[in-house]
């Protein structure tokens, strides 16, 4: 009874050594010629210590969902969200998010503003992700737009508070287009 | 109870049951492995260097094991994955309920949901991991292309 059991079991291992194999193959396979493929090992942020996001006093029920930069760093490497900075372009060219959308705050067109955002954000879907953020804690334009954003049905429409500053300083790529001595 | 073990009506039905439920679970992760990565991430508890490569190899044994288990082939094997898979969701799941993270478990889409569905979730899997321990210890060869 007690070798017949054993036996079932060792043959489920192998079996499932076999199956563990095959999706290995499978998977690095397919991944490498899929148009959706990813890096076989994800730069990720250590999650220790994470202190959560930073809210704004002015935040209010119903915002947008607040973000940590490990969160970002996460969306940022994975490609699965579109970054948005929110601040002017004179300090969007000093220095940004690589591959951040500049949809300034304050040059929002007053009529229209649906239409402008679908086309500066590409027409991306409204359901994806969409990471709004500015310089930093002093700076409250990315939870303004975030908040239009949302209005417009943006439903992922996430707030980096920490913004560029938070960034630059965790030791994460800035994009720079001019050179103004910082 | 021997005998509903192996009652050959209810080990097919825990296989169709089992077998489908992975083949489902594993058509978005596959298709968009970003997004099953993210939700890995979500869950705190995987380390950041493992995360992208369990997001690709982890739907492609769901998949093999939900058809291993629903045509009877390498058979065995599919079950003691699928149990120990299941184990293992358990466990991460419970772990993000106490830990107070609010996620969606990202078995089936991706995407952030109340606690109240973690519940839902938890009992769900349990459910299915009885259904899995029958396939285990049922003693039926029915309707299976190879015997073991």
């Amino acid at each position: 009874m007690t070798s017949k059991a054993g036996k079932k079991t060792s043959v489920a291992v192998g079996q499932a050594i076999l199956l563990g194999l095959v999706s290995v193959v499978m998977a690095l396979g397919i991944n490498s010629v899929s148009p959706n493929s990813i890096g076989l090992v994800g730069q990720y942020r250590s999650l220790s210590n994470s202190e959560g996001p930073i809210v704004p006093p002015n935040a209010e029920d119903g915002d947008p969902q607040f973000i940590d930069i490990n969160q970002a760093q996460m969306e940022f490497t994975l490609g699965t969200a579109t970054f948005v900075d929110s601040r002017d372009p004179e300090e969007f060219v000093c220095g940004t998010i690589p591959g951040s959308v500049n949809i300034p705050f304050e040059y929002l067109p007053e009529f229209d503003l649906e239409q402008y955002l679908d086309s500066s954000l590409g027409y991306v879907s409204h359901d994806e992700a969409i990471i709004i953020f500015c310089s930093g804690e002093e700076c409250d334009l990315s939870l303004h737009l975030g908040r239009n954003l949302q209005d417009l049905g943006y439903t992922k429409a996430l707030i980096f508070f920490g913004g560029s500053r938070e960034w630059e300083q965790a030791g994460l790529n800035i994009q720079r287009r001019q050179d103004c001595g910082n | 109870m021997r005998k509903l073990i192996d009652n050959d009506y209810v080990t097919m039905l825990s296989r169709l049951i089992i077998g489908l439920m992975y083949i489902y679970a594993s058509f978005y992760k596959i298709v968009e492995p970003a997004v099953f990565a993210k939700s890995i991430w979500y869950y705190h508890i995987v380390p950041g260097s493992l995360i992208n490569i369990m997001a690709l190899i982890l739907p492609w044994l769901e998949l093999l094991c939900g058809l291993a288990i629903l045509i009877g082939i390498c058979y065995r094997g599919a079950v003691l994955w699928a149990n120990v898979l299941l184990v293992v969701f358990i466990i991460a799941f419970a772990s993000t309920i106490a830990r107070g993270i609010d996620i969606d478990c990202g078995c089936f889409k991706a995407g952030k949901s109340a606690t109240r569905a973690a519940w839902k979730t938890l009992w769900f899997d349990v459910a299915v991991l009885l259904c899995g321990l029958q396939l285990w210890f049922s003693r039926s060869k029915r309707w299976m292309l190879s015997g073991h």
